[in-house]
């Protein structure tokens, strides 16, 4: 009997492995190569003062990022950009789901509209909303000049606050969907016998939602809310194309300082530790989330 | 269009309305938040260079600041793009899905030993920036050989993709009820046949989520795409946008480029409104309840 | 081909007793072989990048080079309309070793770069002094790097003044030569509503505002970097000046605050709209202002500067390098030799209206009919400065532009913003 199980378990076992090999195999494809050697790469000095020739340095470059005052603000612009964007699309993005997950007239198309801003390709739109913050051309002040609210032209990304406030408002726009999207398909999922239960049972709407829902979209909504967060910490052509970074640094992002680093300065060694700080630390964001919400009852991992 | 059928249909007739009204003040302002800024794309689109920067700015164009040249300029080759587009978003989105589904249901289902360190693993690319992954690919590509070949940009898409993928598919998986799944053993299915005629057809919806989530995000890829193809007739839209010239060097036609990111993003649109309705189905659906 | 060399071996197997000859013969046929292809014109493929708007503006330089020239065929690949990128997809094909590229299609700050990370050939024996003599100075200087050449100046490019002729009249000024004169015409031109704002500039925190500010710092006598002795001048008090000049014309309200947020485009368009009476912009404004509503209404001159000291114009501009990694490199300098030639110069400014590199084309008759403000220009570009033509410029640039952008936005004082700006380039710069 034990055997006969035995048998069957290793099969099953032999049959899981078959099915997660192909992913794996792409996985290692397209992520061993450039992690491991961004560690590797850190512990060298390759930049033109080596004449591009990697030359061992030990830790020296991570000495430098601690001294490194740009890498610092860098980092601190990218969190405040980060978790204000990812609060309010998680907010908005569960409106617009509980709204797409109500049956009315003309759902189909409401729905492909709410998607749009995330179909279209980032680097035009960034175009697109730099010239709508523009403070002469643009049509943001034009539209508070005619509602009365503002008398004066704003210049909207000559003030770091300002401009920081209009990237994560384009990035709000822009990203609110994937989050909508994903927490939709989660409330596909609930069944609406529950609510129904719960309604014969005198609750309110209000507390279905944070009795049934929450609960039941956690787990879509850990995910997403863990993609937008890489996400939005990898944020570069929106950057790129509305603010380059200015004014003042004020909205230079990680990637943005590294992207310049490897490519631009050509200091590959000193590059690949700050991927390497930067990816460490979120790692460590990620775990110290994960160990906060394993201690709520929320099931997040749908682990049972 | 379907029937209202939700539960609010069983209180009362005034709270009916109310809710009815919340409802459609929330789809409108929702729309706008959406539509508004892509809107202006489109007007920008239609609309003559002088009118597009003009102050005050032009909300309702004259017939004669209306203007079909935009879209003239791209020419014929615009198709190629979109085709080529079409290719790599395609092929990456089906190597996603079939790599990524089995994964899934194998992390979720079969205990497999060392599940937990693939799941960790698997969260952990998640947050490599992606942008930041280009140099170590473009070694990768050169090793084997693929500048100018599609598949430098469908197998990284594909990784790319394949965390959120795996992830949001497993979460689905484990709601699925257990019994389902033995009593399909009992009737004598192997795993591969269980996977493909009765767990994904339940998750479809998620499925297509997943599916219109990659295909998009390979639709619009900049980065990867710049570098490991420079020949022309295999370009990509976003390069080819990029491509779009003004009167000088410092000149951004955003004429052209409103033309462009229309006609881009129309398939998009197209395959939306197509595959948004399979997002309902699903367990919901009926057949199964848990 | 193939047929012709099986008989020979077929014959060879048969009379292995007389082989001396029958050497002869497959060494020739050997010979043959290599030497026919390069007779029956195939042509040498030589390829370059460049974005795709200059692209099709080569197209009928390319048609005359390569009928001239029946044994090269010259490959242009179209790369993105921003620079950035254009660079960017150069230092990957790069930094694989060997690149596709047997030209380099460089802005002059690349090559200082390019070059220390030995991506280029040093032209110095192919383009001797005396050869360099017919072509602006700033550009021939640009594409030096270390004592070695490795640019060919093809067309050049300068930052300089735009004024509105028409409201300098009505008021009864002359052009201002000094700065203080450019604040006091644009304050007064102001205050009689003749113009909305007094003068423009690229105020954004972008490679823009770098190229301005050295001409900014070049009329008050200051400098940025020494190029020979890696000293830092962005502390001393001439250059503190410089950005207190710039700062005091948002203060006092003579360019709008939004000037912090302007590139290139931007600041022409206000231009072209009337709403200011100087601009600080590059050559490619005047032709399509002169299409504009403002046409015959402006002019140009250099840049202002103090009483004593002398204008400077930011160099730019572009021109061809050769790969160190290409395979055909005397073909690529037949490229390069012939577009920097006068006859092909000519023709291509006729077509486009870029700046010449050759001095002798900004007074060539044909040239000023069509763009007659040459001959100014020529006075521009002939007072050019530098960006610091060092192999770290593109970090130094940036440190400037974060430090600059932060004082223009008063985030910092001038004072504190060129120190720290100063200071930071200062360790970048000792540290390798």
């Amino acid at each position: 009997m034990t055997q006969a199980s035995d048998t069957i378990r290793q099969r099953q076992i032999r049959q899981g492995l078959i099915m997660v090999a192909p992913a794996i195999a792409i996985l290692l494809l397209v992520f061993a190569y450039p992690i491991g050697r961004a560690f590797w790469l850190s512990l060298f000095t390759q930049n033109l003062g080596t004449q591009l020739e990697a030359t061992f340095s030990g830790l020296s470059n991570y000495q430098r990022i601690v001294g490194d005052g740009r890498f610092w603000l860098t980092l601190w612009n990218t969190t405040v950009f980060t978790s204000l964007s990812i609060v309010t699309e998680l907010i908005i993005g569960m409106s617009f789901a509980l709204i797409l997950d109500q049956a009315f007239r003309g759902r189909g198309l409401v729905r492909t509209a709410a998607l749009l801003p995330w179909a279209l390709p980032t680097a035009v739109m960034g175009l697109a909303w730099a010239w709508i913050f523009n403070d002469q051309f643009g049509i943001a002040n034009d539209l508070l000049t005619r509602l009365g609210l503002i008398s004066t032209n704003i210049t909207w990304l000559g003030d770091p606050t300002r401009a920081m406030l209009a990237l994560i408002f384009a990035d709000v726009w822009k990203t609110t969907p994937f989050i909508a999207i994903l927490l939709l398909a989660g409330l596909q999922s609930i069944s609406g016998d529950l609510y129904e239960a719960h309604a014969i049972d005198g609750a309110s709407p209000w507390q279905s939602f944070w009795q049934i829902t929450l609960p039941l979209v956690a787990p879509q909504m850990v995910i997403a809310l863990l993609f937008r967060f890489a996400q939005a910490f990898g944020i570069f052509d929106l950057v790129q194309v509305m603010t380059g970074g200015g004014p003042a640094g004020a909205t230079e992002t990680v990637s943005i300082y590294i992207y310049a680093t490897v490519r631009r300065y050509l200091d590959f060694g000193y590059g690949a530790a700050l991927v390497v700080v930067t990816f460490l630390l979120l790692i460590l964001a990620v775990a110290i989330a994960a160990y906060f919400l394993s201690r709520t009852r929320l099931n997040v991992t749908g682990e049972r | 269009m379907t029937v209202a059928q939700s539960p609010e249909q069983s209180a009362s007739g005034l709270q009916i309305n109310w809710q009815r009204l919340a409802l459609w003040i929330g789809v409108l302002a929702m729309v706008l938040f959406c539509l508004a800024p892509a809107l202006w794309q489109l007007l920008t689109s239609f609309k003559v260079n002088e009118a597009i920067t003009a102050i005050p700015n032009v909300y309702f164009p004259s017939p004669s600041q209306l203007t079909l040249d935009h879209y003239l300029s791209l020419g014929w080759i615009f198709w190629r793009y979109i085709a080529n587009s079409a290719i790599v978003s395609l092929l990456s989105t089906v190597v996603c899905l079939a790599t990524g589904a089995p994964a899934a249901y194998a992390l979720a289902r079969l205990r497999i030993p060392g599940e937990r360190i693939i799941l960790v693993c698997v969260l952990i690319v998640s947050l490599f920036p992606y942008v930041l992954l280009f140099l170590g690919l473009l070694e990768v590509v050169r090793l084997f050989g693929l500048g100018n070949n599609y598949l430098a940009l469908i197998v990284p898409y594909t990784g790319i993709n394949l965390p959120l993928t795996i992830l949001v598919l497993r979460s689905f998986f484990q709601k699925l009820p257990q019994d389902l799944e033995d009593s399909a053993k009992v009737d004598g299915y192997t795993t591969a046949q269980m996977l493909w005629q009765i767990v994904l057809p339940l998750t479809i919806p998620a499925l297509v989520t997943t599916g219109i989530l990659t295909f998009i995000f390979a639709w619009n890829e900049f980065i990867f795409a710049l570098t490991f193809i420079t020949r022309d007739t295999m370009k990509t839209i976003p390069v080819a946008v990029a491509q779009i010239g003004g009167a000088s060097i410092y000149e951004v036609p955003y004429g052209p480029i409103a033309a462009a990111t229309v006609l881009g993003t129309l398939p998009l649109i197209l395959l939306v409104l197509c595959f948004q309705r399979r997002i309902v189905q699903g367990i919901t659906a009926g057949a199964v309840k848990g | 081909m193939k047929q012709r060399l099986q008989r020979i071996w077929q014959r060879w197997r048969r009379g292995r007793s007389e082989p001396r000859w029958l050497w002869a013969i497959a060494s020739l046929v050997l010979v043959l072989a290599i030497a026919l292809p390069v007779w029956s014109q195939q042509p040498v493929k030589v390829r370059t990048m460049m974005q795709a708007l200059e692209k099709a503006q080569w197209q009928s330089m390319e048609a005359a080079f390569e009928a001239e020239n029946p044994d090269i065929d010259l490959e242009i690949i179209e790369a993105p309309n921003d620079t950035n990128l254009v660079e960017d997809l150069y230092t990957s094909a790069f930094l694989l070793g060997d690149s596709p590229y047997d030209l380099v299609y460089l802005d002059i700050v690349w090559v200082p770069k390019f070059a220390a990370a030995g991506w280029l050939l040093d032209l110095s024996d192919r383009f001797p002094e005396p050869e360099r003599d017919p072509f602006l100075e700033g550009d021939v200087d640009g594409g030096t790097y270390q004592g070695g050449l490795y640019r060919m100046p093809f067309r050049s490019d300068g930052g300089m003044l735009y004024y509105r002729t028409d409201m300098l009249t009505e008021a009864g000024y002359e052009p201002p030569e000094t700065f203080t004169e450019l604040i006091e015409i644009s304050r007064d031109l102001q205050a009689q509503d003749i113009a909305e704002w007094g003068y423009i500039w690229q105020g954004k925190q972008y490679e823009g505002l770098s190229a301005m500010f050295v001409e900014i710092l070049a009329g008050f006598g200051a400098f940025w970097v020494n190029p020979d002795t890696l000293e830092v001048g962005l502390d001393a008090p001439e250059a503190i000046a410089a950005v207190e000049f710039l700062r005091s014309t948002i203060d006092e309200g003579i360019s709008p605050p939004g000037v912090t947020t302007y590139a290139e485009e931007e600041t022409r368009r206000l231009f072209q709209d009337g709403e200011t009476v100087f601009l600080r912009n590059w050559p490619y404004v005047a032709s399509l202002a002169a299409d504009s509503e403002i046409a015959g209404q402006f002019a140009i001159k250099p840049m202002a500067h103090l009483p004593n000291e002398a204008s400077g114009a930011c160099q730019g501009g572009w021109g061809l390098g050769i790969s160190a990694t290409s395979r055909h490199p005397d073909e690529a300098w037949r490229v390069a030799e012939y577009i920097s030639s006068e006859a092909a110069q000519k023709a291509f400014i006729l077509e486009t209206g870029y700046v010449p590199s050759r001095r002798s084309l900004f007074t060539d008759p044909d040239l000023v009919a069509k763009y007659p403000y040459y001959p100014q220009l020529l006075e521009v570009v002939e007072n050019s400065v530098l960006r610091p033509p060092i192999a770290q410029y593109a970090q130094t640039s940036d440190i400037l532009q974060r430090y600059l952008s932060a004082a223009l936005t008063g985030r910092m004082t001038p004072e504190a913003a060129m120190q720290a700006a100063a200071r930071e380039t200062r360790s970048i710069l000792n540290r390798d």
